[in-house]
């Protein structure tokens, strides 16, 4: 079944925070006013993504570019077409009519392009279609692009204080690592002013503290965390404070400590129901 | 007589009446009126006061099952409601990804300040488009051993199931 909504009620880092953490094969469609776009996933990470109008295929693309020649296309296509399993991006690099690592850095970057886009969108359908691939004569990136790196990409590009708000509502958050941020950490490029939020994390300092420390604005501050946290990096959490006060005015009371035999009982009542 | 409650909670619409009265013993009580706000466009009745569920367990001890009001305007008998309660139950309209962040509110009321013993029921996993429960603990970012289960409110089986993995937790809290 498919995964359906609007990025205005879940975004679109969520959802690649959710391809990512799922493992999730398939294609993301998304759809506002007459634009649309398709992301395609292996595993939780990016291979290709395109554009309404700017929708090209591999060969089109490197030829645009200069790298590939109209005859050694037309060869590649014919060979794709006599071999099934492979597609077009596989079979020009079997023929070697462009290095791993040039197809990689043209296909990057048009993906990226068209992807970084999507994030200025304040709304706009979503439909996620499980194990949907790619025509094979699409973009396909020999190595899949983590979305990490996408995130972190694409949340240096929001402005807006009510998306962050919704995942950072209080300067007064503590910020902390998540407890195996490794791999993720791998695919993030950080920027200068970022790398000086993520020396100051510590487990302890909250979000004013670190922008007083760093002398960065809390508006920086917040979007930079936002972005740690959209890419799985980073934990906000509340300070402990004393059990809150009701409006009558009493002590929240704690959780009642039960015995074993009080909660067997109505087990075995709701069993037998 | 010993009386212990259950709290039944999750943003408009998810389905927490229908879960109480697939399990209460009695009638169920909902102070319902006709919605005023927004909340019309999703139903034509909402929950402005609360569901009252009740199940006898033995003659000296009854559970109460009591459902939250879903607006946010209602959010002070949310403190009232979860005075004393043994567990929670968070539903969750899996169909509907806009309730998503209010979803994630209502836990962190009931559940930051305090070890509230609770599970996440993914519930109307018989719609067509419904998240299923792997994808709404990705959505809500909920802790691994956070428990999300499948549910249909309208199934007694399915309440049950939801109302004993809650009771499996509050068991392994609970002392000798």
């Amino acid at each position: 079944m498919a995964l359906v909504g609007n990025i205005r009620d879940f975004s679109l880092s969520d959802f690649l925070y959710l391809v990512d953490r799922g493992y999730k094969t398939g294609c993301l469609h998304l759809n506002r006013l007459d634009e649309s776009a398709s992301l395609y996933f292996d595993k939780g990470k990016l291979i290709t993504a395109s554009r309404k109008d700017h929708a090209a295929s591999v060969t089109d693309l490197l030829i645009q570019k200069n790298k590939l020649t109209s005859l050694q296309a037309s060869d590649a296509l014919v060979a794709q077409r006599n071999d099934g399993g492979a597609n077009l991006s596989q079979v020009l690099l079997q023929r070697e009519y462009i290095s791993r690592e040039e197809l990689q850095k043209i296909l990057q970057q048009y993906i990226e392009e068209s992807v970084y886009v999507l994030f200025g969108w304040p709304d706009g359908e979503f439909r996620f279609e499980q194990n949907q691939r790619p025509e094979v004569t699409s973009p396909i990136m020999p190595v899949p692009l983590p979305v990490e790196h996408l995130i972190m990409e694409g949340v240096r590009r929001i402005d807006e204080w009510g998306r962050i708000k919704d995942r950072i509502p209080s300067n007064d958050l503590v910020v902390k690592f998540v407890e195996q941020p490794g791999d993720k950490a791998k695919g993030v490029q950080l920027a200068a002013e970022e790398w000086r939020v993520f020396a100051r994390i510590n487990g302890k300092d909250t979000l004013a503290e670190i922008s007083q420390k760093t002398g960065l604005s809390e508006f920086d501050v917040s979007r930079i965390v936002y972005g740690f946290l959209t890419a799985g990096l980073v934990d906000v959490i509340k300070k402990p404070k004393p059990l809150p006060v009701m409006a009558t005015g009493r002590p929240m009371a704690e959780p009642p400590r039960v015995k074993r035999g009080l909660v067997s009982r109505i087990i075995n009542r709701i069993r037998g129901m | 007589m010993q009386t212990v409650k259950m709290v039944i909670s999750g943003a408009v619409n998810a389905g927490k009446t229908e879960f109480i009265k697939a399990i209460s013993e009695i009638e169920v009580v909902s102070t319902e009126r006709r919605a005023t706000d927004d909340t019309k466009l999703i139903k034509k009745e909402t929950t402005v006061a609360m569901d009252f569920g009740r199940i006898a367990i033995a003659d000296d001890l009854v559970l109460h099952l009591f459902g939250t009001p879903g607006q946010k305007r209602f959010d002070f008998m949310w403190e009232i409601l979860s005075e004393g309660m043994l567990g929670l139950v968070i539903l969750v309209d899996s169909t509907r990804p806009e309730t998503f962040r209010e979803t994630n509110r209502i836990i962190d009321f009931f559940v930051s300040y305090r070890d509230t013993p609770y599970v996440v029921a993914a519930n109307k996993q018989d719609k067509p488009n419904a998240w299923s429960p792997d994808e709404l603990r990705l959505a809500l970012r909920l802790p691994p051993h956070v428990k999300v289960l499948p549910c249909v409110a309208a199934e007694r089986e399915s309440v049950k199931q939801v109302l004993l993995e809650l009771l499996y937790v509050i068991l392994q809290q609970s002392e000798e």
